[in-house]
């Protein structure tokens, strides 16, 4: 028994370890994220608040944007001025991240049932799908752009209404859509395909027709699959920065694009400011990941296990 | 009686339903919208490269439908270019070194975790934050570390004994490096993730079988465990390697491709010649150059998860 506890401390030992490079990074962010313009890359470093610096919420007072004044008067105001966007930021992130992700999302559920049972597309659209998340985006984005700003004068040359793509949500939102399908097919695909067609079958014979079948049969044993699927595709798409880069600005502003932003003529980095939002921004995404985590340690081997 | 249900309403939600109900509907209608956006987002901006990778336009120079020809000039002028050439072998280094770190510790983990042990939960929980953390945030979080009067240097003064200001980014070879570390920190949680949900979801019989029959554990693993999860191997391999070799957010924040082009990828050089430099048609002729170049990389991939889905389902009853 004692050779089970030996190894039983060692496993915590390589894990601890793990776990403090892991968490070193995040601890410096949320430590700089309470500490005063001075404090940022004064030296010595400074480590423990209240002995070697005095915490302070302005940072994030900054951020949102509620007010108040520091030792360098100057630098803030200039913060204070681009902090109006922050609100901005989190909004059309939040819009354009919720609306691509779903959208994704059910498209690519729709082929992958499709491809599962019927074996739309042919045996190889999985791979030839597959192709475009290689691309590197910004291969993409040069005639991206030029595509984008030349399509209101195609349109207009057409007769029809103005459509604008560069600089919109829908112009990020489908390129996003486009860029997260291929991850959402094939995750999708490896979920439909555990779900036994015989249950399908029966509930077909007992007169359910083709969508109430997937309705109430095979949504529900893939409901956590799909849960997962949201998560990564969503983590994928607020993660987002070249595309969004080139692409948005300034009428849409995502949050990557505006942290790029944030910075000081005066002062180069704002390394406050800039750890409160990354504190703010890191938040709710390790919540939602940690809500899901156990369907997330089940559904990430992509169909490549027999079971 | 309901009003809203006219005979004629109702008439054409019957047909409505019957044609849904068609095996051929249901077989091509979820193609059609997403063949639709592929070919009009990504087809037509193909095209366009091409198009303009054979002009000699410079965003400077009006627009692109006035640039003159330059035919296969930018190819040649790519395939002669240095920095580009330089930029190609730098993204495949760092790709391979952070793809392969990615892998071991990813894996040895989940070798640790994926069985069920007295606080796994937590570690598992932490081990995923980075994945979730914007890379634009973890590129400023690495240059708070990094910085001159950082932590990194702080406690290297005291391990020391000395005064350590060494700055970390202006040096070629730190700079480097450090790239490859953030993106292993960012991306270390996703190869986890994968072979965790691999391990936790292998068959427990043959396992079992072969302890009966007096396998040793390092057997067992040697000979079951690791050939059952080859797959999930090679997906993991696949799926990294191809987002490593996009990297452009980290080098971007961290160090915008310098000092020098230490650390200037293939998606940092093309930005840099076509945003900055406004050499538009040249960045579209040398990314023309790096599809042809990725392509190979994108054979192979799709060769590899092919076979070891073939093998998949020659064994699946």
């Amino acid at each position: 028994m004692r050779r089970g506890r030996v190894a039983a401390g060692l496993r915590h030992a390589v894990l601890g370890a793990w776990v403090l490079v892991v968490l070193f990074p995040v601890f410096w962010m949320v430590l700089t994220s309470f500490k005063d313009a001075g404090d940022w890359v004064s030296w010595p470093t400074r480590w423990a608040p209240f002995v070697d610096f005095e915490p302070t919420l302005l940072n994030y007072r900054q951020i949102f944007y509620i007010g108040g004044t520091t030792q360098s008067g100057e630098l803030r105001r200039e913060a204070a001025e681009q902090a109006y966007v922050i609100w901005k930021g989190m909004a059309d992130s939040v819009v354009i991240v919720t609306i691509a992700s779903v959208a994704s999302l059910l498209l690519g559920s729709a082929l992958a049932y499709a491809i599962s049972r019927f074996g739309t597309g042919g045996r190889n659209y999985p791979y030839t799908i597959l192709t475009i998340r290689m691309l590197p985006p910004i291969v993409v984005a040069i005639p991206m752009l030029i595509y984008y700003t030349s399509i209101p004068e195609l349109f207009a040359n057409l007769g029809g209404a103005r459509v604008e793509f560069f600089d919109t949500y829908s112009g990020l939102i489908l390129l996003y859509i486009a860029t997260t399908l291929p991850y959402v097919i094939w995750m999708m695909l490896a979920f439909i395909d555990e779900v036994p067609r015989e249950l399908e079958h029966a509930a077909r014979l007992m007169g359910a027709g083709r969508l109430s079948t997937i309705g109430k049969v095979v949504f529900p044993l893939v409901a956590s699959g799909m849960t997962v699927t949201l998560l990564f595709v969503f983590i994928l798409n607020w993660s987002e920065f070249l595309l969004a880069l080139t692409l948005s600005q300034p009428k849409v502003l995502t949050l990557p694009v505006l942290l790029n932003k944030f910075q000081s003529a005066v002062e180069g980095r704002l390394y406050g400011p800039q750890a409160a939002i990354g504190t703010v921004v890191t938040i709710p995404v390790v919540i939602l990941g940690f809500l899901i985590q156990k369907h997330l340690v089940k559904g990430f081997s992509f169909g490549m296990i027999r079971r | 009686m309901a009003p809203t249900s006219t005979p004629k309403d109702s008439e054409l939600r019957v047909t409505l339903r019957q044609w849904l109900e068609r095996e051929s509907v249901f077989r091509v209608l979820p193609l059609l919208p997403v063949q639709l956006l592929i070919l009009s987002l990504l087809a037509v901006p193909f095209l366009l490269t091409i198009y303009i990778s054979l002009l000699r336009w410079r965003i400077t120079r009006g627009f692109w439908t006035a640039a003159p020809w330059g035919g296969v000039t930018n190819f040649v002028e790519a395939l002669t270019d240095e920095d580009f050439l330089y930029a190609v072998l730098r993204t495949f280094v760092f790709a391979g070194f952070a793809v392969a770190f990615e892998l071991l510790i990813g894996f040895g983990l989940a070798l640790l975790t994926y069985r069920e042990f007295r606080g796994r939960r937590v570690y598992l929980t932490v081990f995923l934050i980075p994945m979730m953390i914007i890379p634009v945030v973890v590129g400023y979080d690495f240059s708070m570390l990094l910085v001159d009067t950082g932590p990194l240097n702080s406690v290297l003064s005291v391990l020391t004994g000395q005064d350590v200001r060494i700055r970390w980014m202006s040096d070629y070879r730190t700079a480097q490096v450090a790239v490859v570390l953030a993106d292993i920190w960012q991306w270390t949680p996703l190869t986890f993730l994968i072979f965790v949900s691999g391990l936790s979801a292998l068959p427990p019989e043959p396992i079992k079988a072969a302890r009966v029959m007096g396998a040793t554990r390092g057997q067992v693993f040697r000979h079951v465990q690791l050939p059952l999860l080859k797959p999930v191997i090679v997906i993991a391999v696949v799926i990294r390697a191809m987002e490593a070799l996009k990297i452009f957010d980290m080098p971007m924040l961290l160090t915008q491709g310098g000092p020098g082009n230490a650390t200037e990828t293939l998606s940092i050089f093309l930005w840099r010649n076509a945003w900055v430099f406004n050499k538009i048609s040249y960045a579209a002729a040398a990314s023309l150059l790096v599809l042809v170049l990725f392509s190979g990389v994108i054979f192979l991939s799709i060769w590899l998860l092919k076979r070891e889905r073939a093998q998949l389902e020659e064994v699946r009853p």
